[in-house]
Order: C-alpha cells, then sequence, then structure tokens
C-alpha cells in the first residue's frame, strides 16, 4: 500500500512538473507581451523597458529557473498587467468561482440524475429519447451562445435577472446553468448507463420478485448503487468547473478565476495564465490522487493490480 | 442530520458574501460600462505605458500641469501659465493657488519636479536624457531646464507622456510605489473609494476639485468584457453608459428607444501600408499601382457598414487633431479610374498581389478593403493575425505585400512620421531620401512656423508617392443611457472616452 501510495505520489508530482513546463514554454510562444502594453508606434527603448521590467530580457531557462525557485517559495510572481501578487489575485477570484460551480453543479445533478433515470426506466422509449437529445444539445451548444441567449430572454425581454456581474444568487443563476447545463449531459448519460447496469442486477431482480413496489426498486435499492459513479464523477467535474468557466465567465462578467483566466491570455500576462493553469492543474492532481487512493482503500485488489 | 443537512445551503450563503458586490445605481451615481479591464498601473501616471486606455482613469483621478481639455490641445492644468526662453531651453510653469490633492496637502512645485522625475513609462528614456534638471525657486513656481532646444517638449510633457500628472510627493514616499496604486491619491475631480482587479472601480467627487465641483456624487466604472453583455447591461439600465459597441449591436443600440450612440472619434488612423513598394520587381513599385488601389477603396461604404458612418475618412497617417497635422486630399471612389491605372502599369487582367496583413480585431476592415481591392483586379489574401503576433511581425518587418497599419500613440505629426515613414523608423519598410532629408532637418528647427512647413512638407510627399492607402480615422462607438446628461464622450478632441469628469452630468441634476 505505501509503495502504491508513494508510485502515485510520484506520478502526480511529474505531473506537475510536466504542466508547469508546458505552459511556461507555451504562454512564450504565443508572443510578446510588451507590444500589448503600448501602442503601436512605441519606441524600440519603451519596449525594450517593458521586456526589462518584467524579466522578460533574460535567458529562457533563467526564467524558468527562476519561475521554479519562486514556485517553491510558494510565490507565483507579480502580474504584469495587474501589477499585483498573482496568488493573491487568484484566491480573491476563487470564492466567486467556488460558487459558481456549486449551484452549476446543483443544476447539473437536479438536472441529470433524473432525467438519467427516467432514460434508464424507459430505455428506447420517448422519454429515452428526449434525454439523449438534450444531452446531445448540452454538449453541443457552445456555452456563450447559451449564455448570450439566456442573457437576452431572461435578462432583456422579461427582465427578472440581471444581465451580468455579481452580487446576488439572482446573478448567479444564468452563468450557473450555462456551465452547468454541459455537465448535466455527462452526469444523465452516466445515470442512464449506470442504472441500465443496476436494474439488470440480481439484486434488484430479487428485490422485484419480493414484490417491493417499483419506486422503492428504484429510488431505494437501484439509484443509490447507480450513484456511486456519478458522484465520482461529480467530484471531479467540480474541480473542472472552477477551472474552465473561462467563457462563461466572461460572457457574464462573473469575476471568477476562468475570467482571470482569460484576462491572463488576453494581455499575455505570463503570471496570471501560469498560475491559472498550474492552481487548476494542481487541484485537478490532487482529486485524482485522492481518488486513487481511496479506490486503492477500497479494493484491494487495485494496489495489487498495478 | 437536519443540521448536516443545512450545510450546503450555509456553504453557498458564506459564497455568496465572499463575492464582490455590485449594486443598483442609487442617485447621482454613473456607472460605466468598461470594455477592458482596469489595471492599479492605471491609478499611477509615472508608470503611462504610452496607450491612451489609462487616461479613462487620469482624467477622473488626477490633474496636469497642462492638458487636452476640450477646444485645446494644451490647456492650463494645475499650471495657471508658463513660458519658454528664447534658446528654446527652459520652461517656467506658474501654479495655480489654493489648490490642493484629495488628502488635503497643498499642490507644490516639488510635487511636479517629483512626478516628472518619478516618471519611469513610455518615452521617459527620451524625456529623461533631454531634461538638465528641475528647479523649484519657490512653491509655484517650477523651471525645467533642457540640454538642447527641444521643439516638442511640451508635447512629450504634457500629452505624449504621463510626467506631467501630478502626484503627491510626500504621501507616495510614505506609502511607496505599491501603497499608492493600492490607495492612490491624486488632484483629479474625483477620489478614489475602491478597486477590485479586473471587476469594478469605484470613485467619489472631490468637491474641491479648482476648475469645478463635479456635479455626479460617484462613479462607477464596471468591467463587462463582452460586447453583446455591455448592450444588454445598458438597456437593462444596469450601466449608464458602455464603451464599444460596434456593428451589427450598434444599430440595435440605435434601434433602441431610449439609447443613444454617441461616437467618438480617436487619434488613430487606419491604413494601408504598401511594403513592397521599394522592391523594383513588384507591381507595387509603380505608383500607379499603389494610386489604383487607392481609388478602389469606397471608404464610405465601409465606414458606414462598419461604424454606422461615424468614423472619419482621411487621406493620412496622422490624426488630424495632431500639431503639424496637413491636411492632403481624400481619394475618391473611382473603381474605372483603378482598372485605368493598372491597365496603364501594365496589368489590365489586373495582379495577384499576395497577402494583405492585419489585426484580428479589425480583420472586419480588411475584409472589405480585400473585397474592393479585388472588384478592380488586385486579388489579395486576407491574413488576420492576433493582435500581438501582428505587431511583432509588422515591427520585425517579417511581412510582405500589404499591412493594414494603425497607430493611437500620443504625440504630433513628426512624432507620427518617425515611427511610420522617416528611415529607421519602428514600422517602415523602405524609406524616400528627400523625406528623410526634410524630416532631419524639422527635428533641428527652433521656429514653429518653419518646422510645421518643413512637416506640411513632408506630407505632401507622403500624399504625392502614395506610400500608403489612408482608410479612416476610427470612431469609437459607444452607447449612452436615459439618465446621462452630459456623456463627456467627445468633448476632448482625439479622446476615446467620457472626459472631462467634471463637466459629466445626470440628467435634471
Amino acid at each position: 500500500m505505501r509503495r502504491y501510495l508513494l508510485k502515485r505520489a510520484g506520478f502526480a508530482l511529474l505531473s506537475l512538473v510536466l504542466l508547469s513546463l508546458t505552459i511556461f514554454a507555451f504562454v512564450r510562444l504565443t508572443g510578446d507581451p510588451a507590444v500589448l502594453l503600448t501602442e503601436p508606434g512605441a519606441s524600440p527603448e519603451d519596449l525594450a523597458l517593458i521586456r526589462q521590467q518584467f524579466g522578460l530580457d533574460r535567458p529562457l531557462w533563467v526564467q524558468y529557473g527562476s519561475f521554479v525557485a519562486h514556485l517553491a517559495r510558494g510565490d507565483f510572481g507579480q502580474s504584469f498587467y495587474y501589477r499585483t501578487d498573482v496568488l493573491a489575485l487568484y484566491l480573491s477570484r476563487l470564492p466567486a468561482s467556488l460558487l459558481l460551480a456549486t449551484v452549476a453543479m446543483a443544476f447539473s445533478l437536479v438536472i441529470g440524475i433524473p432525467t438519467g433515470v427516467i432514460a434508464a426506466v424507459r430505455v428506447n422509449g420517448w422519454w429515452d429519447s428526449a434525454g439523449k437529445i438534450f444531452a446531445l444539445l448540452g454538449l453541443s451548444l457552445p456555452s456563450f451562445w447559451v449564455g448570450l441567449l439566456l442573457i437576452l430572454f431572461f435578462s432583456v425581454y422579461l427582465g427578472w435577472l440581471p444581465s451580468s456581474g455579481s452580487g446576488s444568487l439572482l446573478h448567479v443563476l444564468m452563468p450557473a446553468f450555462a456551465l452547468g447545463w454541459y455537465f448535466a449531459a455527462a452526469h444523465m448519460r452516466l445515470t442512464r448507463s449506470s442504472m441500465l447496469d443496476v436494474l439488470g442486477s440480481e439484486y434488484v431482480k430479487l428485490a422485484r420478485l419480493k414484490g417491493l413496489p417499483e419506486a422503492l426498486v428504484i429510488g431505494k435499492h437501484a439509484l443509490k448503487n447507480a450513484l456511486i459513479p456519478v458522484m465520482t464523477l461529480a467530484g471531479i467535474n467540480l474541480v473542472l468547473m472552477v477551472n474552465v468557466a473561462v467563457v462563461v465567465e466572461t460572457v457574464f462578467a462573473w469575476p471568477g478565476v476562468g475570467r482571470l483566466l482569460y484576462e491572463g491570455i488576453a494581455a499575455r500576462d505570463f503570471p496570471i495564465v501560469q498560475a491559472t493553469v498550474l492552481l487548476g492543474g494542481a487541484m485537478i492532481v490532487v482529486v485524482n490522487l485522492l481518488v486513487d487512493v481511496l479506490y486503492a482503500v477500497i479494493d484491494p485488489r487495485i494496489r495489487y493490480e498495478r | 442530520m437536519r443540521l448536516r443537512g443545512l450545510l450546503p445551503v450555509l456553504f453557498v450563503l458564506l459564497l455568496v458574501a465572499a463575492v464582490p458586490r455590485v449594486g443598483a445605481a442609487p442617485e447621482g451615481q454613473l456607472t460605466w460600462a468598461v470594455h477592458v479591464s482596469l489595471a492599479p498601473t492605471w491609478f499611477d501616471p509615472a508608470e503611462a505605458p504610452g496607450i491612451i486606455t489609462p487616461y479613462m482613469i487620469f482624467y477622473a483621478l488626477h490633474d496636469a500641469v497642462a492638458k487636452p481639455m476640450p477646444g485645446e490641445a494644451m490647456a492650463p492644468g494645475l499650471a495657471e501659465s508658463w513660458s519658454v526662453t528664447k534658446d528654446g531651453r527652459v520652461y517656467d510653469f506658474v501654479l495655480r493657488k489654493g489648490i490642493t490633492f484629495h488628502n488635503g496637502e497643498p499642490v507644490t512645485a516639488e510635487d511636479v519636479k517629483f512626478s516628472l522625475e518619478r516618471y519611469r513609462g513610455a518615452a521617459s528614456k527620451t524625456l529623461k536624457e533631454r531634461v538638465a534638471g528641475v528647479d523649484t525657486p519657490d512653491a509655484r513656481h517650477v523651471r525645467i531646464r533642457l540640454k538642447q532646444p527641444w521643439p516638442d517638449f511640451l508635447t512629450f510633457y504634457t500629452s505624449a507622456t504621463g510626467a506631467g500628472w501630478v502626484v503627491p510627493k510626500k504621501y507616495v514616499e510614505k506609502v511607496g510605489d505599491e501603497g499608492f496604486k493600492k490607495a492612490p491619491i491624486g488632484a483629479g475631480p474625483y477620489r478614489f473609494v475602491s478597486f477590485t482587479p479586473g471587476v469594478e472601480l469605484v470613485l467619489e467627487a472631490f468637491g474641491q476639485y479648482w476648475r469645478k465641483a463635479p456635479q455626479v456624487k460617484r462613479l462607477v466604472f464596471r468591467v463587462i468584457p463582452d460586447e453583446a453583455t455591455r448592450l444588454a447591461a445598458l438597456k437593462r439600465r444596469e450601466v449608464d453608459i458602455a464603451y464599444s459597441i460596434r456593428g451589427e449591436l450598434a444599430e440595435e443600440l440605435v434601434r433602441t428607444p431610449g439609447l443613444t450612440l454617441v461616437p467618438a472619434v480617436i487619434q488613430a488612423p487606419f491604413w494601408i501600408y504598401f511594403a513592397d513598394q521599394w522592391d523594383p520587381k513588384s507591381p507595387w513599385h509603380d505608383k500607379r499601382v499603389r494610386l489604383a488601389a487607392n481609388y478602389a477603396l469606397e471608404r464610405k461604404a465601409i465606414n458606414q457598414a462598419l461604424t454606422l458612418g461615424h468614423s472619419k475618412l482621411t487621406g493620412s497617417i496622422i490624426p488630424s487633431n495632431f500639431t503639424f497635422y496637413w491636411q492632403p486630399p481624400t481619394y475618391g471612389y473611382d473603381p474605372a479610374r483603378a482598372k485605368q491605372l493598372l491597365a496603364e502599369a501594365g496589368y489590365p487582367n489586373g495582379f495577384d498581389a499576395g497577402q494583405y496583413f492585419c489585426d484580428t480585431a479589425y480583420a472586419n476592415l480588411g475584409e472589405a478593403a480585400v473585397d474592393y481591392l479585388a472588384k478592380a483586379g488586385i486579388r489579395v489574401q486576407l491574413r488576420p493575425l492576433e493582435r500581438a503576433a501582428f505587431f511583432s511581425g509588422f515591427k520585425e518587418k517579417k511581412f510582405k505585400n500589404l499591412i493594414q497599419g494603425a497607430s493611437g500613440a500620443f504625440g504630433n505629426a513628426a512624432t507620427r512620421i518617425e515611427a511610420f515613414v522617416a528611415s529607421g523608423g519602428t514600422y517602415v519598410y523602405g524609406t524616400y531620401p528627400d523625406i528623410d532629408g526634410l524630416f532631419r532637418e524639422q527635428a533641428a528647427e527652433l521656429d514653429q512656423k518653419k518646422r510645421e512647413a518643413i512637416l506640411h512638407k513632408i506630407q505632401q510627399l507622403v500624399h504625392e508617392k502614395a506610400i500608403f492607402a489612408p482608410l479612416w480615422e476610427l470612431a469609437f462607438l459607444n452607447g449612452v443611457g436615459p439618465r446621462v446628461g452630459q456623456s463627456g464622450l467627445g468633448l476632448i478632441a482625439g479622446h476615446a472616452y467620457s472626459a472631462p469628469y467634471e463637466d459629466v452630468t445626470l440628467k435634471g441634476k
């Protein structure tokens, strides 16, 4: 078990090192931030001054060494654009992203689980087809388009909800729905397939033979077991929701981590992009590590097989 | 068990409390929907990066020795007057009596000196290399000594840099540069209240402002990156002024009762640069081909389609509000003449002209230009590049054929010619000896009239040689809601944003 844990932790650490190297290299391939911080027509001296201020005039390996050394001390650097500590900036945006992700997850589960259950119970029927179409739309409609339609309908035409910004539960409803729909589709599909597995199991057949009401068979005996993989996926999706809501947060001017990443990319703010990607990556790696460890604790076969 | 059930609800409520708040607009408040993320560096004039955007905030928080104001390119600000010695080496500024910063401290000559010496933004090297020293004979007098006569000194000091914008010396020394950006204090019409990076800036009227007390009590700048969302917020009256609403959304704005489209023509001309004109093998080497391209473009229709006719058609790459600007004749749309010129140049069936490089943000302008060129027989392929990549490539002379150039940089005709026309300029792919000779001549000329004549001559030559196909001076389109009396948009020539803020009003107030 100890060897297994060390191996998984080693892989997690290696993933983070590779991620740091990749993101460091990729942001630098995208262009020169000095050009975006000046008007066209800026003198070469002004551009050189900006590069010098941000340490971009040093060789790449020196920049990477400095980046890793600071990272080891928990220092993600100063934002080029905001000229403030990137970690503090990230943490100031995190509560908004957590709130959005929590409400979006609630939407996705409230929508995804019942539709998945109905689709499994009425397999190949009308409800199943409707559920599949719903899932397909959720996965394929771009969230910026869904977001703009929601704004147009609920904000401009009906006047029920604020168009953008933050500060109340009303503000969070539209962005959470736009974000949650995509994940609801995934949760619906998994619930459906998991329910189909469980509904064909021996204990469900026994429950039915015992004459238990169908609602009780589905609601108590089948659903509880079918939800285990759904909850695992939901846990991982929650972390994803915190980190990938770039478009939704930008459309709704929601002050979260996703919008911070958008601002970082738009301004070639390397420290912001590096920090948001690395911290998001770290969250995902840690959650995956915890899941691996939990599986190993629950099921001894896993730790011996791997 | 019940308590456990309540935990998620409590968690959500805690998160709601932690999220930055944006409230409904009370009386005496104007809210802007801003298209770009506000940065704390824009609170400190010492770091002015040479782009126009920070002046959106400078005009509210700070004041300058002199600055562009309505009807005046260089209006007295904190200085009530100034004079220059005959040899052009010493400038004397006299500060107004009784003016104070937001913390009540008086604005003194020491603050002016400190601000100039502290300045480290765009063109700071140029400025500091030429300034020999700053003297403060008393609290109201500032004397700036130059190493050599520099005809553009006032342009650089009052508009092309942030060096003339004054910050309180004692306060900055007390709190440091970072502390200043967190809680800036200035001498402008509005004082700092709060800032959430990338989200919102709140300012409050400073009643003791020397020019006049602002009428609107509170200004809120909300960052809304998406254009359609900005328009939705304006329609719902969540904001009063929305910056940058373009194309079809601008048409929708015009159709919406109660909303007004207010354009501000900014000091940002756009043009097509014939980068191959110095290559004798290129078709673009022939002036007739360059003229044909100029006659092939229906600028009026492009303007109508993209900026609802509000951009200013121009025949120059220099903004019309700049000092030493010369008004060239504009090219009319004449496709027959374009085809005739091409035939005379040996291309009766047109020719494949290569690529047309542009910044993706203005690819719509490029698309329209490419279509009109194709109608005349100049077949060119649009190559939109992401902004940073585009300007890097432009600067490093990586492009060929046609380049869609643009600039919103401050300065005067000479500074634009230096960057885009004269030998050694950042974006110059080739030069002409007569233009270079005149450019060197004007740089040493102290007599303003003579210098103006030389700079006019250079602009005439640029026009005669058809070095560029100028397109327009861009109109920055904005939406204004029904509560606004005076939006401040377009009051200062060439300025993109609302200003001066002390002139901004609410209706019925």
